[in-house]
């Protein structure tokens, strides 16, 4: 009996030595691949800095409205961003690579799960990013242009354009993630129906009497009141 | 020569059986064979009887006229009659044209123009517009001479002006141009203007003519040039200036103007940080001529876009003015508009504050000069209540000390334009 517990004690202590012996090296690789990924991560950061430093791409956000936006949401400056997720994209690779060769068997999967996702969620974000650089340039175009020629409610024109391009982008990003893909896609023609359908019916019932008016002024009277600014040069 | 790369091979063929010249006219073009005929034989008759010993070129650049124009240019050969003191050319007149593209571009009309004056070493050189339907054989000439004989390098127009006439350039462009570039010169933003055949060949040099602002504007760029090179600049009295209306899109001519002279502030700061007082330059003529006809025009719309634009583009303006220059302009922007006074340290502070903006890069630069129209019309609308009966004497009283205000708060706009961000 005793010597059956001690044989069985040799043998599970025989096992985990085993185990250890096989998953300490396994341990070294991954740290290794984990040291090796920072170090190319911070290589990569600093290339891309220093590109996108001489590339001046923090006065093309800055022109284009983006920067507004980091700084209202706390963010650093857009190369700063970029280099920092190239970095965290780069280093959490090395990790995923480092984690998969500790043969974890319910890891592996979710694993290259993440990984197949990662080039989905990058394009989702420069969908984003496009998306919301767009938005703020044409929205602010359309509200100068509507200013300077005396439209009425140029703040509203100048949101609808934002709002449709945001909207645009949002579900395009979602589709690339393959979140919910039918419900995104009918959520967003349901929302931009309504939105043009509201408008057609507030504008064709609710305002007739505006539209009419609008429409005369703008085209059958155009010429009669066109103002005239005195010459500049 | 960087001119090899572009011209094309007729016209430099027919540069090159012209030789050398003294005297370059040049006229740019484009579908204007109904006034052509007339500014060509002004010209003639400028040459005829005023150069009557020099080489002289009138060459046609046109922007792909549909109509006749080229055909009008080539065909009617210049007649010899005598001038007024019985003087007749020694010499032929050459003309020469060319087309420099499909659509029209006045920057690419002018590198056709200065390349050819390079190319055939042209001492005094002028652009004429075709579009000046009273232009005179006189004009040429008060542009040319003091080039030709007294060695400027750049000769702005001056042009007679009813008081409601060119209000951008006198309450914005002359009062900014001279405090900045320190050189009292009027129309930096002309249509006729003459220069040297030594300015002709910097402004080649320079890489810059695919540039927007240069080819929208090129003679303010030219003019800036020539100053900041430290070359001699002047101005000659032409007259009152007859064209038909070529439109008063604000907006348009702001983005041209403004835009191009910001432009121009930036790649020229060298020059002008340093810098301090204005000084006059050489005037051939009167200084200014102001008369007192025109009908004013209709205030009341410019008050009230003003108004819109200042509540409607808050964020914008608050994103290139400083926290106190936009809280004064929100506050009269709220007066009574009869009492309405856009103060002149309010302007030129608004001014500045813009001109540091669009060199800091604070918004896209399109929409920063646009951001400033409404305020251009608070100022306008100020204007015109305060000069509704005023004499030309007032007017031009008040245009003085409004170039003396911009001058005197240059300090500031350094100071914003130095800061880092």
């Amino acid at each position: 009996m005793k010597e059956v517990i001690i044989q069985g004690l040799r043998q599970a202590y025989s096992n985990l030595v085993r185990m250890f012996a096989e998953f300490l090296p396994r341990l070294l690789v991954m740290l290794v691949i984990v040291i090796v990924g920072l170090l190319v991560a911070y290589v990569l950061r600093a290339i891309l800095r220093a590109v996108l430093h001489v590339t001046r791409l923090d006065r093309l956000s800055e022109e284009a409205g983006a920067s507004r936006f980091l700084r209202m949401a706390a963010l650093p400056s857009m190369t700063e961003l970029l280099s920092r997720s190239l970095f965290w994209v780069t280093w959490s690779g090395f990790i995923l690579i480092g984690i998969s060769v500790l043969g974890v068997a319910g890891l592996q999967e979710q694993i290259s799960r993440l990984f197949l996702l990662l080039p989905a969620i990058f394009i989702a974000i420069l969908i984003l990013f496009v998306g919301l650089v767009t938005a703020n340039f044409l929205s602010r175009a359309a509200l100068l242009a509507a200013v300077n020629a005396g439209y009425t409610s140029p703040k509203l024109l100048s949101w609808s354009i934002r709002f449709v391009i945001w909207a645009l982008a949002v579900s395009m990003a979602l589709e690339q993630v393959g979140v919910a893909r039918q419900t995104v896609l009918a959520a967003f023609s349901i929302v931009f129906g309504a939105l043009m359908f509201g408008l057609a019916i507030a504008f064709g019932l609710g305002g007739r009497e505006l539209a009419r008016e609008f429409l005369e002024r703008n085209l059958r009277d155009k010429k009669k009141e066109k103002y005239e600014e005195p010459q500049p040069l | 020569m960087a001119e090899e790369s572009f011209l094309a091979d007729d016209f430099l063929r027919q540069l090159m059986s012209v030789g050398e010249v003294d005297l370059l006219v040049g006229i740019p073009t484009y579908n204007n064979a109904a006034t052509l005929g007339q500014t060509l034989q002004s010209v003639e008759e400028s040459l005829r009887q005023n150069f009557v010993r020099e080489r002289a070129v009138i060459l046609n650049v046109d922007g792909g006229s549909a109509d006749e124009t080229r055909q009008l240019f080539v065909q009617s050969g210049g007649r010899r009659d005598a001038g007024p003191r019985g003087l007749t050319s020694l010499r032929t007149t050459h003309r020469i044209s060319c087309e420099y593209g499909k659509a029209p571009s006045q920057g690419l009309a002018l590198l056709n123009i200065v390349a050819a004056a390079d190319l055939l070493r042209a001492k005094a050189c002028a652009v004429i517009s075709p579009t000046t339907t009273n232009l005179t054989p006189s004009w040429v000439v008060n542009l040319l001479r003091p080039v030709y004989s007294e060695r400027l390098d750049f000769v702005a127009p001056l042009y007679a002006r009813s008081r409601f006439q060119g209000l951008l350039a006198r309450d914005l462009l002359y009062p900014m141009s001279r405090a900045i570039f320190g050189q009292r010169v009027r129309e930096i933003y002309c249509e006729e203007w003459g220069f040297s055949g030594r300015l002709a060949s910097q402004c080649l040099e320079k890489e810059v003519w695919r540039e927007e602002a240069v080819r929208a504007r090129p003679e303010a760029w030219m003019a800036v040039t020539a100053i900041g090179g430290g070359l001699k600049c002047g101005q000659s009295f032409l007259g009152p200036k007859i064209a038909p209306p070529t439109g008063t899109d604000i907006v348009e001519i702001i983005r041209q103007t403004v835009g191009n002279f910001f432009w121009c502030m930036e790649t020229n700061q060298a020059t002008w940080l340093r810098g301090s007082n204005s000084q006059p330059v050489p005037t051939f003529g009167p200084d200014h001529e102001l008369s007192l006809d025109g009908v004013p025009p209709s205030q009341e719309k410019i008050f009230e876009l003003f108004r819109s634009g200042v509540s409607e583009l808050e964020p914008i303006l608050a994103s290139i003015l400083a926290q106190d220059t936009h809280a004064e302009i929100k506050a009269i922007a709220l007066s009574d508009r009869s009492k309405f006074h856009f103060p002149a340290e309010l302007w030129v502070k608004t001014v500045y504050e813009f001109a540091a903006s669009y060199h800091h890069a604070v918004l896209n630069r399109y929409h920063l000069v646009q951001a400033l129209v409404p305020l251009y019309r608070g100022q306008l609308y100020s204007f015109l209540l305060e000069h509704a009966n005023a004499s030309a004497e007032a007017m031009e009283t008040q245009s003085e000390a409004l170039c003396q205000e911009f001058e005197r708060q240059k300090p500031y706009l350094v100071e914003r334009w130095k800061v880092k961000r």
